[in-house]
């Protein structure tokens, strides 16, 4: 009997082959974006009340292996079909004719997205753990087809990523044989019943190894080097939605496997030395900063892309604090901001590579300006920033809040402080962003520069109304949100429309919104109706301290654009992040130098021999003991 | 409440707090003055200075961006204020609380900065990234005030915490119960404000104004506008979290102009700071006494 589910499975796996045969032509491309609105509207019709089942199952080793899929991974399944079908919108018209000319493969290009889409569904709808490792290895392999479309910086940054993601991917085995040994299943319901009983050595290991292999895909600390590049360098669609969801894919394994499965009453279990530190409360100083880091390190980049790469691994820092606090407010915030981020990245990213595609530039140092010349581009990345930055009206506002209240009310100052701090930097950073590539002076080589096409800015505007409505109205995304919760075992959160009402503290987003408009306007009634009439003057007329400016003399300022800040922080750079940084690079080196003086002086082929049966020697003995 | 009361608050709130900033700014130049042995200038000179700039015959516009910074600029403040409570006026501070205000009020500021960069003016992008690293300095002893406040009062509800101090006196003013705060938030408000010795963004001899080198007629006018909804923003912020809020308007002028002379005083006897050393300076003592009156908070 074929379910909604596998119906909606189906329909992804088919689009593959129509992805690669279709993607060459302009109407074949649009054709495909039909696809992924009857994928959306397949998923709609699901919309899981209770957990709907897939007809696909087989035994494995004595194990049932089946799909299934609850709230928590439809919401994700949601935001995941969407990111891909605004992705592919974006890039159906001019995008992929130019690029298409200049050599990219589209047909890789359009199937790969379509195979990291059904790879992340089989994710998401996992019923057990040898459906959520199958999920797992599909969606790490997949994601590395769209990173190396790029070629050039692109590999290099995709082979990063492939040692990350197979260490990643180890450690989840890892998790899922120690999960056997100790609970005798790999059924997610045997595990959740056996962790009460389970002795506390096991229990640490269990969790442990599944969050450490999910973090590596969310880009936590320490093991936040990869993403960055490696979803930067991707092409335009396939950067824009691994940016959007993909590392997004760790946070549901963590809400999955230790929220859902494990419990929070067992995770409280997990103390290190003495009570005072738990395993939980580590993971909250891991996501905080997390938050902060990569976000300073973000400020320092040149290019845009990367600039946003090195953001979406901070916001993923958010994230997990919400979901690791798992309160109802800070789990309803964690995981609210997934569909925030994903849609204000994606209109940041989409809006740096229209600029790209018009200037064949990301290098905030060669922009500037582009304001008069790209507006709706302009626009489009405003509303992003404001989203990014977390401020008022737009819907990453709402997130952090919830995430904020719920530090302070659980009693977390010092939490609240820092996550704040990362907020401050982000705020900074995506000024210069926005500056360095739309304000400013003009470029003498951008003066014939003109709007990115409507295929390109038509996605973008219709995200930002997203961004927008979902901002002022959180409630359209906190009633999913709620199930979601429910969906892992936690209270679900108290909403409004408006966003949260609570004794101690509402939020009401329309009436905020509201009210941040009247004063626009009258704002505007007073700057436009009163007073002399302004007059529009070149931007090389200005006041320049007794110069004068001319076209060609380069007077910008945006490299180093920051200079007081960094001046006094460029020091805790160098002392911390690049320390750690060179430590690992050279615990690494040091590993391969041993690795190869084995390799050349003994045996190779003896010296895989005895790796791997040490290895499975000590898998058998956990699997059978 | 019925929507004509409500809507009577929310148009009396802003403009209430733009006519007593611009007594702020003359009660400013006051002070300056007295400390340089001048008179100053006389009761409405604020207001003759905003019809002055506005009604100038040149206008100079560097673009539709530059215009809405200013509207931005403006219209934040006006927003923001019908989140601070006032005797007798709640608006709707209910719906927001402490922390939207905080990031609302970065409204302004955004606008501003975009206002600026459409400019082309390198003096103003020098200004604004001042500006905004003055931003990451004072704000984070600030966020660690708020914190405090919020988890002693047990709300981010603004209306709460100002009931709360008024129902128990003196004693459980803010002030009294977190000293190491209030100073703390006194070190913030100062950076806040932009005044010496936190004024490098704007320094004349430097960067030519900075933020403001393209600014004039109502460009310049709108800005202050705005310096007289953020003087009173920052005194009435710092009255309702530590000094009982306003129990009837005579106390609440009298509070919040008295919170602004302190600052004031300061800023005229002050030389300024380069913006690395603003950063140490605000990273380091308010940031001390906060984390200290924190921990008096937690225990």
């Amino acid at each position: 009997m074929i379910g909604a589910l596998d119906m909606l499975l189906l329909a992804a796996l088919a689009a593959i082959p129509l992805s690669a045969l279709f993607a060459t032509t302009r109407s074949g491309r649009w054709l495909l974006v039909a696809a992924y609105a009857v994928q959306f509207g397949l998923l709609i019709m699901l919309q899981p009340a209770t957990a709907a089942h897939s007809a696909l199952s087989f035994q494995l080793l004595g194990n049932a292996v089946g799909w299934q899929m609850d709230a928590l991974g439809w919401y994700f399944a949601v935001i995941t079909i969407g990111s891909a079908g605004f992705a592919a919108a974006y890039a159906a018209g001019e995008w992929s004719e130019v690029n298409g000319r200049l050599g990219l493969s589209l047909r890789w290009l359009y199937a790969g997205l379509q195979i990291n889409v059904l790879a992340m569904l089989l994710l998401l709808a996992s019923g057990d753990f040898v459906s959520l490792f199958i999920g797992w290895e599909l969606t790490s392999w997949a994601g590395l087809i769209l990173m190396l479309l790029a070629g050039g910086d692109a590999i290099r940054a995709s082979l990063r990523y492939i040692v990350y993601a197979i260490a990643g991917g180890m450690t989840v085995f890892a998790g899922l044989v120690i999960t056997q040994a100790a609970v005798g299943s790999l059924q997610f319901d045997a595990l959740h019943a056996a962790a009460p009983s389970l002795g506390t050595g096991r229990l640490w290991a269990i969790a442990l190894l599944f969050i450490l292999g999910f973090s590596v895909k969310m880009a936590s600390m320490p093991f936040h080097l990869w993403q960055a590049p490696a979803y930067a360098y991707s092409p335009a669609p396939g950067s824009s939605f691994l940016g959007s969801i993909s590392a997004r894919m760790g946070l549901f394994g963590i809400a999955l496997v230790a929220i859902k499965l494990i419990g929070l009453a067992q995770l409280d279990r997990l103390s290190l030395v003495t009570d005072l530190v738990d395993l939980r409360g580590l993971l909250t100083w891991v996501a905080v900063f997390t938050a902060i880091l990569p976000t300073f390190v973000a400020m320092r980049q040149n290019d845009a892309r990367l600039l946003l790469g090195w953001h979406g691994v901070g916001q993923g820092g958010y994230m997990l604090l919400g979901v690791i606090i798992a309160d109802r407010l800070g789990s309803a915030g964690g995981l609210l901001h997934v569909f925030n981020h994903a849609t204000y990245q994606a209109i940041l990213l989409m809006a740096v590579f229209a600029v790209i595609h018009r200037t064949g530039t990301a290098d905030l140092n060669r922009l500037g300006g582009l304001v008069t010349r790209m507006p709706l581009t302009f626009l489009a990345m405003l509303i992003g920033i404001i989203g990014l930055a977390g401020l008022p009206p737009m819907n990453g506002f709402v997130s952090k809040w919830m995430i904020y209240r719920a530090l302070i009310v659980d009693g977390h100052p010092l939490l609240f402080v820092a996550t704040v701090i990362s907020t401050l930097g982000t705020v900074l950073s995506v000024y210069k962003l926005l500056h360095n590539t739309f304000l400013g002076q003009l470029r003498l080589e951008h003066e014939q520069i003109h709007e990115a096409p409507w295929s390109m800015t038509v996605p973008m505007l219709l995200l930002c109304v997203v961004v927008f409505v979902t901002g002022a109205a959180p409630g359209l995304v906190l009633q999913y949100v709620a199930a979601a919760q429910q969906a892992i075992g936690l209270e679900p959160v108290r909403y409004i429309l408006g966003g949260i009402e609570s004794p101690t503290g509402s939020l009401d987003m329309l009436w905020i919104t509201a009210i941040l408009f009247a004063g626009f306007g009258i704002g505007a009634v007073l700057f436009y109706l009163i007073g002399g009439r302004s007059r529009r003057v070149h931007q090389l007329d200005n006041y320049a301290g007794g110069h004068f400016l001319t076209a060609d003399v380069r007077y910008q300022y945006s490299d180093n654009f920051y200079a007081g800040l960094m001046h006094r922080i460029r020091p805790w750079y160098r002392g911390s992040f690049e320390w750690t940084e060179s430590a690992l690079v050279s615990a690494l080196g040091a590993a391969s130098t041993l690795a190869r003086g084995f390799f050349e002086q003994a045996n190779p082929a003896q010296w895989v021999l005895v790796g791997t049966t040490v290895i499975m020697t000590w898998v058998m003995w956990y699997a059978l003991g | 409440m019925h929507w004509a009361e409500l809507l009577a608050e929310l148009t009396l709130m802003p403009l209430v707090a733009f006519i007593v900033g611009l007594f702020m700014v003359l009660m400013m130049r006051k002070i300056g003055a007295r400390l340089q042995r001048r008179i100053g200038p006389p009761l409405l000179q604020p207001l003759y200075d905003i019809v002055k700039l506005f009604g100038k015959h040149t206008q100079t516009s560097h673009g539709l961006l530059h215009e809405f910074g200013i509207v931005m600029a403006v219209g934040g403040y006006v927003a923001a204020e019908t989140l601070l409570p006032v005797p007798g006026m709640n608006g709707i501070a209910e719906k927001g609380g402490m922390i939207t205000l905080l990031y609302l009020t970065m409204i302004p500021s955004l606008g501003l900065a975009l206002g600026v960069g459409q400019c082309a003016n390198p003096n103003g992008s020098i200004g604004i990234s001042r500006a905004l690293t003055a931003m990451l300095a004072y704000d984070i002893p600030f966020v660690i005030v708020i914190a405090g406040v919020a988890m002693h009062f047990g709300t981010t509800n603004l209306v709460d915490v100002v009931a709360q101090q008024q129902a128990g006196g003196i004693e459980t003013w803010g002030a009294t119960q977190m000293p190491l705060l209030a100073l703390a938030g006194l070190f913030a408000l100062q950076g806040m404000l932009g005044k010496q010795p936190f004024e490098i963004y704007v320094a004349p001899a430097e960067i030519a104004t900075g933020p403001m080198v393209e600014m004039g007629g109502k460009f310049l006018g709108g800005l202050f506008v705005m310096q007289c909804f953020q003087l009173y923003t920052a005194s009435v912020l710092y009255v309702t979290l530590f000094l009982g809020g306003g129990e009837n308007w005579v106390s609440f002028l009298a509070k919040s102009f008295a919170v602004l002379v302190l600052p004031i005083s300061v800023a005229f006897l002050f030389p300024r700071y380069r913006t690395e050393d603003v950063l140490t300076m605000l990273w380091k003592w308010p940031v001390i006494l906060g984390l200290l009156g924190l921990v008096f908070v937690g225990s």
